[in-house]
């Protein structure tokens, strides 16, 4: 192939440009490897597909110190074996800087940082409040008047998003805002992508196969019969998420 | 003014083959000149189910490589004339296909001023079906009625929209046709396949046929002769009909008895 392009016409032989990629992030509370695992597997169960070799970054924060190179060697390896792929360390955490080398993991730049529950114990599930996102050219909210097919990807950056048309299974939204569907939604849609917990997602045809906001998720492996092709909205109360039907 | 038009599906196996060879023979016997083009490099089929798998000199790999002209390649058809088949290579890999080489074979061919050039897309997303769709004007979209079948011609769909000539340089994109084969209205109305509209409501697109299950298909591609010239068959019907909406004529559809309720209806009780 290389050669034959090469023949055709000489372009440049990579291209690079920045581009904006949603990345699950592990906080990381104990060193010890076998809770590590216990606790992953048992979530990574109950959404195998959304979590199988998905790239992961780690977050010391919660640690408050700075682990040894063989600690974080264990831990690697319970979240490898637990399916994930770690792809670098957040690097909001002060703890993670000398780590970078030794692991041979890039530190990626914070876009959540951890900050420490302010009651000493509590394990806090929810960070501080971040401020609204803006939008970044004015508009309210990103139209997407087509249908998104199986396998498409729309992310409304710092907005919401709204889709006038229908969305396929295998199909995923994503807004930092909220998520408003027209039409059938039978993908994922994905609200509040940077930890608005006020996002919402809205559809007027319910057939979600995963519904998320500000990390809080729920996967549909059958969907509730009185959610089924109904106008339907989701939103974040407290941790849990709540659906209803619209105008019921 | 020449069309070029992709018969694609994702999924193997669901009728890409047998429908282009019939919507080729049916557009040449309404005089249209016609090239149908193998592009599933490796895994030459096309030419068995036209029949002229023993006339194969030369294949589109060689006229891309410029081993022949493509005149030498192009092979006609005994039953019409106005019909020509490029063959697929089947001793190459995918690979064998570039943008550039697939770009020259289709100006040569509208050059010569054919009506329609159908390309016979492979199976998968990979380069084979990519380059089959990314210079045409229209789509068929062939899809059996079952979800793997109509999950996978969802992501044709999406590929149509984003990855073609058309929409890369906003020429309004490439015009998307469903055709339903496969189609048991038995089977429908027990529940245990897709009914058309469910297909169409799941895809959000129009039919622009729908091909009744029948054993006309398979003795047609044995024998090597398109299943549309076969005149007693529902299946050969329904392909003209096809061909026909193709063409812009508006006939309503047959060989499907309407379901009282649908899939969904049955499997959540809406």
């Amino acid at each position: 192939m290389t050669t034959q392009r090469a023949e055709a016409a000489p372009g440049p032989a990579i291209d690079i440009r920045f581009g904006q990629v949603g990345l699950i992030q592990v906080l990381i509370w104990t060193t010890d490897p076998g809770a590590i695992l216990d606790e992953l597997t048992g979530r990574v169960a109950t959404a195998p597909k959304f979590f199988q070799r998905t790239a992961v970054s780690l977050d010391l924060g919660p640690l408050g110190r700075e682990p040894s190179v063989q600690e974080m060697q264990g831990v690697l390896d319970a979240v490898r074996r637990a399916g994930m792929c770690p792809v670098g360390l957040a690097s909001g955490a002060a703890v993670a800087q000398g780590l970078s080398e030794p692991l041979d993991l890039p530190l990626l730049p914070p876009f959540r940082e951890f900050h420490p529950p302010a009651e000493a114990g509590a394990r806090a599930r929810r960070e501080t409040p971040r401020p609204q996102p803006q939008p970044e050219d004015g508009t309210l909210a990103q139209l997407h008047p087509h249908p998104v097919r199986s396998g498409q990807r729309v992310y409304a950056r710092g907005r919401d998003l709204v889709v006038t048309a229908m969305v396929g299974a295998g199909a995923e939204l994503i807004a930092d805002g909220c998520v408003h569907v027209y039409g059938a939604l039978r993908g994922r849609a994905v609200a509040g992508a940077r930890g608005e917990t006020g996002a919402r997602v809205f559809c007027q045809d319910f057939h979600a196969e995963l519904v998320s906001i500000a990390g809080v998720f729920r996967v549909f492996e059958t969907l509730p019969p009185e959610l089924a092709g109904k106008p339907v909205q989701a939103w974040l109360d407290g941790d849990a998420l709540r659906f209803e039907r619209l105008g019921a | 003014m020449t069309e070029i038009i992709v018969v694609t599906s994702g999924k193997g196996g669901v009728g890409k083959t047998t429908t282009s060879a019939s919507m080729a023979c049916g557009l040449a016997r309404r005089g249209k000149r016609v090239a149908v083009i193998d592009f599933d490099i490796g895994l030459r089929n096309l030419d068995l189910i036209m029949g002229c798998e023993r006339r194969v000199v030369y294949d589109f790999v060689n006229v891309i490589n410029g081993d022949c002209t493509l005149k030498q390649a192009l092979i006609k058809d005994k039953r019409l004339e106005t019909l020509h088949v490029l063959a697929a290579s089947q001793t190459r890999d995918k690979d064998a296909l570039t943008e550039d080489g697939v770009r020259r074979v289709l100006d040569e061919l509208i050059a010569d001023a054919f009506d329609y050039i159908i390309c016979d897309s492979p199976a998968g997303i990979e380069k084979g079906a990519h380059l089959a769709m990314y210079f045409a004007d229209r789509a068929v979209v062939v899809v059996n009625p079952e979800i793997s079948s109509v999950r996978d011609s969802d992501r044709i769909l999406g590929l149509l929209a984003s990855k073609t000539h058309r929409s890369a340089n906003g020429n309004g994109g490439v015009k998307e046709h469903l055709l339903l084969t496969r189609y048991n209205p038995r089977r429908v109305a027990n529940g245990e396949m897709l009914s058309v509209e469910d297909v169409k409501e799941i895809l959000g697109l129009d039919v622009i046929g729908v091909v009744p299950e029948s054993p006309d298909v398979l003795a047609a591609s044995n024998a090597g002769v398109p299943v549309i010239l076969s005149d007693t068959s529902d299946a050969a019907a329904a392909y003209q009909d096809a061909v026909a909406r193709l063409l812009g004529e508006e006939l309503p559809l047959r060989f499907l008895d309407e379901p009282k309720r649908g899939f969904f209806a049955r499997m959540f009780g809406g």
